[in-house]
């Protein structure tokens, strides 16, 4: 399944319409199959990245449930979300090292530089924000991983600058 | 050239995929076809081959070369040397993790030698993309048989016949699953597969899928064949897209093929199979719970009976095996139930896949039979822990599943053996830990991650997991209380009998086995507030510092050192332990062992810088003293001058107190000067730090020996209102051979007492020593400097068990010291009453005893003399309390020594304390200061009944330190030792000081784990 | 892809075809011939003389031999050379091959049984 990240792709996003269309011809198929819902949500979730409301709304609709049902669904499952991930996936570690170097300092400033907390997404699609356990960096500690990119010795005022270049890449883009 | 000579195999497992596989492969093609090889090599991305350390791995047939860690980097240079030249390229072998050995071909691996693989027949050796290849190797033969040879009813009763249970945990008995299911009346039956392979650890069932996804579709085949369905479902998390997209390419070949569908292979049996996935719910791996998923709702178990077999997906009865069981299905038809049943035991037949994780050399999948020990898989085939850790736990099962300590590395790894050490087989995660885990907060992991998975339908496993976490949160931040684990177990045994599902019934589990295993670990945090593994944070300052047995801070006075105020550093450590310039030159520092800076490079040479600081002192430093007439007045005894009773006194004097110290012998210093040769430890060292202590006013009386001199009921009725017990383990242990009592046999302590002590130890000729503790290893150096022509040292085990310090090891090697492993003594021969030798046996390893090694034990080979003219016996030491304690009702320990609180050193008698060597039997100076000190602490509480230690107060970090600046670069350095032929006939010291230079950058090179960031 | 498999007789077929292809990734056979490839047998030719001796092998219809290369025999005066381990272990050694002697060694010794005396080369 692809991880519906539509937004990379070259040239001009699909608008809600279009990737509603979309959802909608995957409505065709699995209509009045049994134990549909799930698939269902999981090809939507590719589509559009995360679950709107507009497409739960439209599920629930064709595959004949409440919308309630749906949404208990939707929330049972980690698997998905209902506010788009993020582009760029920072994991601050605590594991003990981090921790006692102050990790947990560095994702308090994580969090106010992104105004969000552990688990969200900024508003503008850009980061999402997690904690993980040891990379294995504890020589180094703290250490952060944005994307697949480990950071050591993180101090809480280079957290900005950490972040620069990824704003600045997306600016460049809009650009 | 058109035939193809050579496969080249590369592992595209999931693991080895994430380390660069594909990119592998896809150089690999275009080197060979660079070097126009593309028609006489083939190269093949298989599935999982199970060393997923040493990934990405390939091997090439036809000679079976295995190589690891390659990078894209690496392919021209195969192609041209090994395709082209046919010479494997070396450095890219795989190594044995013990040394640099390359072990060329994949048959001679000890990861491979000993596994058995049945349901990994095909990973690894196939293209799982392409059903011929699955084909070559029987593939769908076992339907084919099942379907025109066989009636539903005798493929059952081959299942049942094989022994085979459940693989995915609870290991109920497949063939009788399949049997119920086909009795089981409805109008459509559905066959399952669970995939949802949730817990951490454990990835066979992703391995089989992406590395062989058609024997599971020929299984499932067969099982609907067996059970009367038409339609299958496989269940597969949504964390797998791999195995996902593989499964999806084998089911639609095995369509294509007519392997699926209606009237498969020209027979009247019809069945066809979807995948579905999961969306994150760990729950939704219990069977309930699974099908309501695929029914398309919350997935929320539900109370049985009814039985899946009976009432299942959509009320259906319905059949469900995990990936594992099924795997090993298609042989179990194809070559029968008793040829299956012939590997493992009794009650557990077959294989079992697990998945080998944590502190182990080679992690990855293995496949064994049922029944191998815990220590074969962890040693023979996992190749043992890195960095000569010691084992201390396997945690098997997951979640749901617990802990195996070392004492129990020899039982067979069946259901049955797992299920009475309170763990289970569950889905065959077996996680290995070393000293580095603390199992508390293990407990708290695996409880952390069933809180964050239940689903929250019934309430002890929704609300009593979370009481328990609760309890495990605040043991971990050390504010654990007594009764604590009482309430634990209380807990645990409520929701293991009322939760509504397996995932609930079993979630105390981890918690449970380790509070069996490990209770004294639990009782370290609530009672000491430590952690002795050094994991939870708020217990530990820094690893070096928790890791010493006297607390001494270590990144103080080392980074102290770095700034040359060496009498402030010197300060700081006698905060903690008075012997600083002794422990400079004879501590085990265990501090180094913990020392973080090993995971950059190598750990700081701590007892290094701490040497050179001590050779800084010029006059020695009095520690503060806090006066107290009070308590001056009042009449403690310390009994033993030993680095036990040595520190018990100095702790007592900063309190204020006036101890008496009765040492038996004419000096005082216990083992330091009795048992420690001179050449490690110089006399005025220790004399002058014990000077320093009798200048804090304490009295030390030697030539008082308990027993004979004085006794304890005599001092109380002298007045003393508390009396520390320090006295060690001074009597050695007798070898309880014959000839033991001849002229020429010593033992040991009383050899080097003789010497140390008296000055007098004629030896010469041939000197054997038997044992491989300090104490054998000091023998036999003083030995050869006192004039003996060899010595040689006997141990029963292997040279890497013995329990001397390895640095003195190889000191006494390179002085000329023989070291004879594997060879225990049998008889002492003796001739004109004399000594004259040895006669010996070779031992080979046997399996695991309960200290977690390998049990020696005789070869078949005769036994052999090894001559000698003077033996020293050094293998172990004893108290022997009945000469004093006799009629006082002191309680004694299991092994003999006195029973004494770690935490205050109180004994079974209120006045009496103890520590040290006395109570816990031969053991560290370091650790016998930390008892000493412990002990004072315990003696004014009891006097006073109020704690004054004021040394205990952390003082926060004295050198600033940049936590922006990089590491210092320089390597570990070196000790500088006299050399050799210099050493012969002296006793002058071995070990030499840093020059400050080397000391200065060595104390730099300290990470400043105690520096915190301002809160 | 093929076709669907009708019958279990097939899809026998299907596999002892299958398993020829992958005959390579087995044990090795009672007979292994090393084709030495060091820069100096790969000048003289040895990348010749191992695709004849596949191509010869493959004529005659032998099964049970290991086709190996391996690196310089260290006589390279006597290149290209390949060596033989029979299935009783013992090592023959042949040298300055060419197509004609490839085939008449595959003839004689590895079908017939019999050194072919003239090849060998004698140490």
């Amino acid at each position: 399944m692809e991880s519906g990240c539509c937004s990379c792709e070259k040239g001009r996003e699909p608008t809600e319409q279009e990737l509603l269309a979309r959802l909608d011809e995957v409505l065709d198929d699995y209509a009045g199959k049994a134990g549909a819902l799930i698939p269902v949500l999981q090809i939507a979730q590719g589509l559009f990245g995360y679950l709107p409301e507009t497409a739960l709304k439209r599920i629930a609709e064709r595959l004949g449930k409440s919308y309630s049902e749906v949404a208990g669904v939707v929330g049972f499952y980690s698997f998905f979300t209902t506010v788009p991930r993020g582009r760029h996936l920072i994991r601050v570690c605590l594991g003990t090292a981090c921790y006692v170097r102050g990790g947990k300092q560095v994702l308090d400033t994580f969090k106010s530089e992104l105004k969000i907390d552990v688990g969200e997404t900024t508003p503008d699609r850009l980061f999402t924000l997690e904690v993980a356990r040891c990379f294995g960096a504890c020589g180094l500690a703290p250490a952060i991983m944005i994307d697949e990119d480990v950071h050591h010795r993180v101090k809480p005022v280079k957290v900005r600058e950490l972040l620069a270049p990824y704003r600045a890449d997306a600016k460049a883009e809009v650009a | 050239m058109d035939k193809v000579r050579s496969h080249f195999l590369v592992c595209a497992g999931g693991g080895c995929v994430a380390s660069g596989a594909l990119e592998f492969a896809a150089a690999l093609r275009s080197a060979i076809d660079k070097q126009g090889l593309a028609e006489e090599i083939k190269v093949v991305e298989t599935g999982c081959l199970g060393p997923c350390a040493a990934g990405p791995v390939a091997v090439v047939y036809p000679d079976g070369t295995f190589y690891q860690k390659l990078k894209a980097a690496d392919a021209a240079e195969i192609v041209e040397q090994h395709l082209l030249k046919g010479r494997p390229v070396e450095r890219l072998l795989y190594k044995k993790p013990a040394g640099d050995e390359a072990v060329p071909a994949l048959g001679k691996l000890s990861f491979f030698k000993d596994q058995v693989k049945i349901v990994l027949r095909n990973c690894g050796l196939i293209d799982p993309t392409r059903i011929e290849e699955y084909l070559a190797r029987d593939g769908y033969l076992a339907l084919a048989k099942a379907l025109t040879e066989m009636t539903p009813e005798q493929v059952i009763e081959e299942v049942k016949k094989s022994g085979i249970r459940g693989r995915g945990g609870a290991g109920f008995p497949t063939g009788l699953k399949w049997a119920f299911a086909r009795k089981a009346q409805g109008p459509r039956k559905y066959v399952l597969c669970n995939a949802d392979e949730g817990d951490p650890g454990a990835f066979m069932d992703r391995s089989v899928l992406e590395g062989d996804p058609h024997s599971v579709i020929e299984a499932m085949a067969i099982a609907a064949y067996a059970v009367g369905a038409a339609q299958g479902f496989v269940y597969v998390r949504a964390e797998y897209p791999l195995a996902v997209k593989r499964l999806g390419i084998a089911i639609d070949q095995a369509r294509q093929r007519g392997l699926l569908g209606a009237k498969i292979l020209g027979t009247d049996f019809s069945f066809d199979l979807e995948i579905r996935m999961g969306s994150g719910a760990f729950v939704c791996g219990e069977e309930t719970a699974l099908m309501t998923s695929i029914e398309g709702n919350r997935g929320e178990p539900r109370p049985r009976p009814p039985f899946p077999a009976v009432k299942g997906l959509w009320g259906m009865p319905s059949l469900l095996n995990n990936v594992e069981t099924y795997a090993a299905i298609p042989m179990i038809i194809l070559k029968g139930g008793d040829w299956y049943a012939s590997y493992g035991t009794e009650k557990s037949k077959g294989t079992k896949v697990f998945a080998l994780a944590g502190a182990v050399n080679n992690t990855g999948l293995v496949e064994v039979p049922i029944g191998m020990s815990l220590g074969e898989i962890v040693y023979d085939v996992g190749g043992g822990i890195p960095g000569g850790k010691k084992f201390k736990a396997a945690q098997v099962g997951g979640p749901s599943g617990g802990c195996i300590p070392r004492e129990h590395l020899n039982v067979p790894m069946d259901y049955e053996t797992l299920q009475e050490l309170g763990a289970i087989m569950g889905s065959g995660g077996l996680i290995v830990m070393d000293e580095d885990a603390c199992m508390v907060d293990v407990a708290r992991f695996f409880l952390e991650f069933v809180q964050d998975e239940s689903c929250g339908k019934c309430v002890p496993c929704r609300i009593g997991t979370k009481r328990m976490l609760e309890i495990l949160e605040r043991i971990c931040r050390g504010e654990g209380v007594e009764g604590d684990v009482e309430r634990l177990v209380a807990l645990g045994n409520r929701i293991k009998d009322t939760a509504l599902c397996g995932l609930g019934q079993s979630a105390p589990n981890p918690v449970l086995s380790t509070i069996r295993h490990f209770r004294h670990e639990y009782d370290a945090h609530i009672r000491a507030k430590r952690c002795v593994a050094g994991v939870c944070p708020e217990l530990v300052r820094a690893p070096c510092q928790n890791a010493c047995p006297a607390g001494v801070d270590v990144p103080g006075y080392v980074s102290l050192t770095g700034e040359k105020r060496y009498a402030e550093a010197l300060r700081l450590h006698r905060e903690r332990n008075p012997l600083t310039a002794v422990c400079a030159r004879v501590c085990f520092h265990t501090c180094e062992d913990k020392c973080r800076r090993s995971t950059l490079d190598a750990p700081v040479s701590i007892r290094g810088v701490k040497r050179y600081l001590a050779d800084q002192e010029v006059t020695v430093q009095l520690p503060e003293v806090r006066d107290n007439p009070e308590n001056a007045a009042r009449k403690i005894a310390v009994i033993g001058a030993g680095p036990a009773g040595l520190s018990c006194a100095y702790f007592l004097a900063r309190l204020g107190y006036r101890p008496t110290v009765f040492e038996a012998e004419p000096k005082p210093g216990g083992m330091l000067v009795q048992a420690i040769p001179a050449y490690r430890l110089p006399r005025e060292i220790v004399e002058r730090e014990v000077r320093m202590i009798e200048r804090l006013g304490v009295d030390i009386q030697t030539g008082q020996r308990l027993g004979r001199d004085f006794t304890l009921p005599g001092l109380r009725q002298q007045g003393y209102e508390a009396v520390f017990l320090g006295v060690g383990a001074p009597k050695g242990a007798r070898l309880g051979i014959p000839g033991e009592q001849a002229e020429g046999v010593a033992e040991a302590l009383t050899f080097l007492k003789r010497y140390n002590l008296g000055g007098a130890g004629r030896v010469g000729g041939r000197v054997v020593v038997i044992g491989g503790g300090n104490a054998a290893i000091d023998a036999a150096r003083t030995a050869l400097r006192l004039g003996a022509d060899t010595v040689t040292v006997l141990y029963r085990r292997t040279r890497g068990e013995m329990p001397a310090y390895g640095e003195e090891i190889e000191e006494a090697e390179r002085e000329g010291v023989t070291i004879r492993e594997l060879v225990a003594p049998e008889e002492i021969l003796v001739r004109d009453g004399k000594v004259a030798g040895v006669r010996s046996r070779k031992m080979v390893l046997g399996p695991y005893d309960r200290s977690g090694r390998r049990r020696p034990q005789p070869a078949e080979e005769a036994p052999f003399v090894v001559e000698a003219d003077q033996v020293i016996a050094a293998i172990g030491q004893v108290l022997e309390p009945s000469e004093f304690v006799d009629g006082l009702g002191l309680k004694l320990t299991r092994q003999g020594y006195v029973e004494a609180d770690p935490l205050t050193g109180a004994t079974s008698i209120p006045w009496l304390f103890a520590g040290g060597d006395a109570a816990v039997g031969p053991s560290s100076v370091a650790e016998a200061v930390g008892a000493g000190e412990r002990a004072a602490v315990g003696i004014d509480r009891f006097l006073t009944g109020e704690m004054h230690a004021f040394w205990r107060a952390e003082a926060p970090a004295a050198v600033p330190f940049d936590p922006n600046a990089d590491p210092a670069p320089f390597p570990r350095a070196p000790m500088r030792m006299l050399p050799v032929e210099r050493r012969k006939g002296t006793f002058q010291e071995v070990e030499l000081t840093f020059t400050e230079g080397a000391a200065l950058q060595e104390a730099r090179r300290c990470l400043r784990c105690d520096y915190r960031e301002c809160k | 892809m093929g076709d669907k498999i009708q019958s279990v007789a097939e899809l026998k077929a299907l596999a002892a075809k299958a398993r020829e292809e992958l005959e390579i990734r087995g044990a090795p056979k009672a007979t292994v011939i090393n084709v030495h490839m060091g820069t100096c047998g790969i000048a003289a030719g040895a990348r010749d003389v191992l695709a004849c001796l596949a191509a010869e092998l493959e004529a005659a219809g032998v099964r049970d031999v290991t086709l190996r290369q391996s690196g310089c025999a260290g006589l390279c005066s006597q290149e290209p050379m390949l060596t033989l381990t029979d299935k009783n272990g013992t090592q023959f050694r042949y040298g300055k091959l060419d197509s004609a002697r490839v085939r008449e060694i595959v003839r004689e010794h590895v079908v017939g049984g019999t050194a072919v005396a003239n090849y060998l080369i004698r140490l």
